[in-house]
């Protein structure tokens, strides 16, 4: 027998190759730059904060857009003002000039800038690698400090009336915006997070709907399974009926459940009325325990057949024979519950409630479908908290920090669950 | 599971289904209400005297929901065809080879799975629109590999690890590579796994919502759970409308599961009970 090319050692890692460098790229590098942004103060609605510099630089777009025209412009007041001002005036047209000679005494700025040029004059879009160019600390000091003169005297003058209008001062502000600092604020947010206390009532919203729902999840979902746990007709039927909560999207129960939770037209709202749970049909949607039982209520009624099914394979591996000699021995249907039926289901329980506290710690699709947090923050969970910060304040730096928090729960959550499942959880399955 | 039925077991089992199954049958009776019988005292009927398809019709008229659908089908079928690939290499690799760190890399996989998806979202999204990827399919398929692949991996080595290790020691002493080995004997042996697998990697990429909702913005790119979770309504939400597509999205998941019922079953139960 020939020996083959490759030993299983290598093969191994070639054919493992593919899914870890996936791994490694779209999963474990992400996290680990979620972190990095959030030491940093980036802000997708700033142009010079939408990424994490290190080094001072210059927007080289924006500067070529705004210098001609401010240049213009002081000019054309100069040409109509008062003496003293068209002195000041010209003085800072100078100053401007001064610092545009100091760009475009850096070979490769000069180059870049005269590229960049070109392209808005042609009203094309300028590509990512001219739009910006790095700056010593020296020449972005001594640039700033010249831009920050310029701003402050067109700001101040514009504020004194002498100035036609607000062109300049504004011109004035977006030349300085121009320059681009290093946006390290290292743990910055994470000290500023300790004491928001949204965050802690965000915190709180998900510790609260994780152990409410996630127990209620198990205790009905151990009912359930133990209760179909028998031969009976439509048996089949009944396992696939169980699985359809499960299998549709949540955003699409949490439209449903939206829906039969209105406060007028809502009928399950209604029924929650006639029984007397709730004493207005519009408290479930608009009050602040009235929603999170609402959100509790529709992942209980998603996930429960799920957490069933994973416990009825459980009972299932439990030899008959067990019960049968606890029978004998006339042991009550309780205690065989607690002596044969708990122990041997804990690893199975163990798993789904690792699984199924994870799942409802992240929750972000039934919160932000059905209550969208509301109301008053009262259902917000850390996850919804994280999104609105990146996405609607657009604010990635302090978002990102939230999403690290988000991470970190889940890390000591898995820790404590992995530390009572043992070896268990990952043991390659040779050893039996 | 040799327990008898009592009497009070069919009464209690119609009484789950009832709960189970509600908010489906009434999501359908809404669909088919006309707009006035959604509201007011007739929102409260369990039946319509005037049924009617137009909300049906206006989802496809007054939307784009074809358009959703597509995106979705696009985005789940090329998500779970790449995540299955190169997780049946992966799977078969750490079910059968000797290798030193194997359960190290089960172990990763395993813990990608606990990652939270809002702690990616930044850098992914971040990195989609610096190469201009946001609202395209590709943009969506990439991230959804972080929670498809590692879901794959878990499956696909529960069943590769369930095939006897007779047929392994049988095709070497044959002088089968380990190549061979792989395509010729445990392929074929795996396709019922790799089947269930792929039903719950599509299910999983179907019903994504966080990714697709600051990835694809784009009306023509969204995906159905964010197309349908952003309909809007101009002075009230548009009850029938939603009820009509969500109809439209279960129907075919609901055939799936009844079809697939036990594999399903199978696949969702692998990971989580030793035998």
């Amino acid at each position: 027998m020939k020996k083959p090319l490759l030993d299983e050692k290598r093969m191994g890692a070639l054919l493992l190759f593919p899914s870890l460098i996936t791994i490694l790229v779209i999963a474990i590098w992400p996290v680990l730059r979620s972190f990095w942004i959030s030491l940093h103060d980036v802000r997708l609605n700033n142009p010079t904060k939408t990424q994490v510099h290190a080094d001072y630089g210059i927007n080289l777009e924006k500067f070529s857009e705004v210098y001609p025209v401010l240049k213009r412009n002081l000019d054309a007041a100069a040409g109509e003002a008062e003496p003293d001002v068209k002195q000041e005036l010209t003085a800072l047209k100078e100053r401007a000039e001064k610092v545009n000679g100091r760009l475009m005494n850096d070979p490769d700025i000069a180059r870049k800038l005269e590229q960049v040029d070109e392209l808005l004059l042609e009203g094309d879009p300028v590509p990512e690698e001219l739009r910006t160019a790095t700056l010593t600390k020296e020449t972005a000091d001594e640039i700033m400090a010249d831009l920050k003169e310029i701003r402050d005297v067109l700001s101040r003058l514009a504020e004194e009336k002498k100035l036609k209008d607000d062109t300049l001062s504004g011109l004035g502000r977006g030349l300085s915006e121009s320059v681009i600092e290093p946006n390290f604020v290292g743990l910055g947010y994470y000290v500023k997070l300790i004491k928001d206390k949204r965050m802690w009532d965000a915190l709180e919203n998900t510790f609260v709907f994780t152990v409410i729902s996630v127990s209620l999840e198990l205790i009905l979902g151990l009912a359930i399974a133990i209760f179909i746990n028998r031969k009976f007709f439509g048996r089949g039927m009944v396992r696939a009926a169980v699985l359809v909560p499960w299998a549709i999207p949540t955003v699409i129960s949490a439209l449903m459940w939206k829906f039969m939770f209105d406060g007028q037209n809502g009928i399950v709202a209604k029924w929650f009325e006639t029984i007397g749970l709730v004493s207005d049909m519009g408290e479930l949607l608009t009050t602040k325990f009235g929603s999170m039982f609402a959100i509790i209520f529709a992942d209980v009624w998603k996930t429960t057949p799920f957490m069933a099914l994973l416990l009825l394979a459980g009972l299932q591996t439990i030899p008959r024979s067990l019960y049968e000699a606890a029978d004998v021995d006339g042991a009550s249907k309780l205690r065989q519950f607690i002596h044969i039926t708990l122990p041997m289901l804990k690893s199975t329980i163990l798993v789904a409630l690792l699984f199924r506290t994870l799942d409802a710690f992240r929750i972000f699709d039934l919160v932000y479908v059905l209550t969208g947090g509301g109301p008053a923050n009262a259902t917000e969970t850390i996850s919804i908290y994280a999104y609105k910060t990146m996405f609607a304040q657009m604010n990635f730096g302090e978002g990102s920090a939230l999403s690290v928090v988000v991470f970190l729960c889940v890390a000591l959550i898995s820790g404590v669950f992995v530390k009572l499942l043992g070896a268990d959880l990952i043991s390659d399955g040779r050893g039996k | 599971m040799q327990k008898r039925t009592g009497i009070l077991f069919y009464p209690g089992m119609i009484l789950l289904l009832a709960v189970l199954l509600f908010p489906l049958l009434w999501q359908f009776v809404a669909s088919i209400k006309p707009p006035s019988e959604l509201f007011g005292d007739e929102a409260f009927r369990f039946y319509t005297s005037n049924p009617s398809l137009e909300n049906y019709e206006l989802v496809f008229t007054l939307r784009p929901f074809a358009t959703y659908m597509w995106n979705s089908t696009v985005v789940a079928v090329l998500t779970t065809v790449y995540c299955i690939v190169i997780a049946s290499f992966a799977a078969f690799a750490i079910a059968r080879l000797h290798f030193p760190g194997k359960s190290l890399v089960l172990g990763l996989v395993l813990a990608v799975s606990m990652f939270p998806q809002i702690a990616t979202i930044a850098p992914i999204f971040m990195f989609m629109d610096s190469v201009d990827l946001t609202n395209s399919w590709i943009g969506l398929v990439i991230p959804y590999t972080t929670f498809a692949l590692p879901l794959a991996i878990w499956n696909l080595t529960t069943f590769y690890r369930k095939i006897p290790a007779d047929l392994e020691e049988a095709a070497k002493i044959d002088g089968a590579t380990i190549m061979q080995t792989f395509w010729k004997v445990f392929f074929p042996l795996a396709v019922p796994g790799t089947f269930t697998t792929a039903i719950l990697v599509f299910i999983a990429a179907w019903n994504e919502f966080l990714f697709a909702l600051t990835i694809n913005t784009e009306e023509a790119w969204k995906t159905v759970p964010v197309g349908i979770a952003l309909f809007q309504g101009q002075f009230t939400v548009p009850w029938g409308e939603i009820a009509a597509a969500s109809v439209i999205v279960t129907i075919p998941l609901v055939i799936m599961v009844l079809i697939f019922q036990r594999r399903i079953i199978d696949g969702i139960t692998s990971g989580a009970v030793k035998e």
